[in-house]
């Protein structure tokens, strides 16, 4: 059976996984402080997921090399944030990083010098991103998911206009 | 005589206050830093706490507030002075590490936020009032008055509008529940 990891579960873990949290009012199954370093043997994971939970951590690079450590080559790395657009990403005073739809590029595609901030590799499989159901029901979220220029293009001229709401990264682990 | 304690005071510190600040350079009565412990006053010591442009500059805001509640009478107000994320001044400052908005401190109301009550914190505070300034041209054209008075254009202004109708400073009066 897949092996899944739901970091910074809270009280809905997604079903069949191993949750961790630093809270104990939670449905993990570890409680540690995560953010700095996880219980867990190297590659010991299929499926790892970080749900609306990387824009609370004090450091985004130490938590995605401690997620490449436990994850096994080829693993799916999903990650659910706020983009910086949508009002949501300023409601919580936990909420220490604003991000948009291209944040984790810094892992993939990267030119060689970002290997100095982020050594661990993911390759980006898919970048999708919500919209508010105005935008939504106008199309433009169905427009803007089609390619990556296009949605260069919106993060570029109109996105403080036609604001982007959450943003879903499904990333592979490079070992 | 209301006691009131002006958090991060600087040079104008609030009339018949007592000042704090880290900062000797200020009219601060008492020298400490927030981010390094505990505010040196007892439980319940002030009738009125405020805090002008500090709470963007701190490392732990949920830790501050709760700071600022302890120190408060039951009753005792609460005041907030901070940019709207949305203002440019929010991002010229590099010791800002917070960009905030209206609803930034739900955390701390009765219900809390998504019903994640008493998740990050156990304290609570009633929004007596949340005053938003916008750009004059905006107030000119009345999106200030609609800001201000009404909940759901509020909400609506948040989700759509702000960042073409720009946001300014937010004003927040809390009252202190123990």
């Amino acid at each position: 059976m897949a092996q899944i990891l739901d970091v910074g579960c809270g009280r809905k873990k997604f079903p069949g996984s191993i949750g961790v949290d630093i809270s104990t009012a939670t449905q993990a199954d570890v409680i540690c402080d995560w953010t700095r370093g996880m219980p867990f043997k190297e590659n010991s994971f299929d499926s790892v997921r970080l749900i609306h939970v990387i824009e609370e951590v004090d450091d985004i690079f130490r938590v995605l090399a401690e997620v490449h450590r436990v994850a096994r080559p080829g693993a799916g790395v999903l990650i659910v944030t706020p983009h910086y657009t949508d009002h949501a990403s300023y409601c919580s005073p936990a909420h220490r990083w604003h991000l948009s739809s291209f944040s984790f590029w810094f892992f993939s595609d990267k030119p060689r010098e970002y290997d100095y901030y982020a050594p661990a590799q993911y390759r980006e499989r898919r970048v999708h991103v919500e919209m508010l159901s105005l935008w939504k029901m106008l199309g433009f979220q169905f427009v803007i998911n089609r390619s990556r220029r296009i949605r260069r293009f919106w993060e570029y001229y109109v996105s403080f206009v036609i604001r982007g709401k959450a943003v879903e990264f499904e990333l592979e682990v490079i070992k | 005589m209301p006691r009131i304690l002006d958090v991060g005071c600087g040079q104008q510190k609030y009339p018949g206050s007592i000042g704090i600040d880290m900062n000797p350079d200020t009219a601060a009565d008492v020298l400490c830093h927030l981010d390094r412990g505990s505010l040196p006053f007892r439980d319940n010591a002030f009738d009125e706490v405020r805090a002008t442009h500090l709470i963007e500059h701190v490392d732990n805001i949920i830790h501050t507030v709760e700071e600022f509640h302890r120190v408060t009478r039951a009753g005792g107000i609460i005041v907030l002075i901070t940019p709207h994320y949305t203002d440019y001044t929010s991002f010229r400052d590099p010791t800002h590490r917070w960009h905030l908005n209206t609803e930034s401190f739900l955390y701390f109301y009765p219900g809390g936020m998504h019903g994640r009550d008493m998740w990050y914190t156990r304290k609570r505070l009633r929004e007596k009032r949340l005053t938003v300034k916008l750009l004059r041209i905006w107030r000119a054209f009345g999106f200030e008055f609609m800001v201000n008075h009404f909940r759901w254009f509020r909400r609506f202004w948040e989700q759509y509008l702000s960042f073409v109708i720009r946001g300014k400073v937010m004003e927040f009066e809390f009252e202190v529940l123990k």
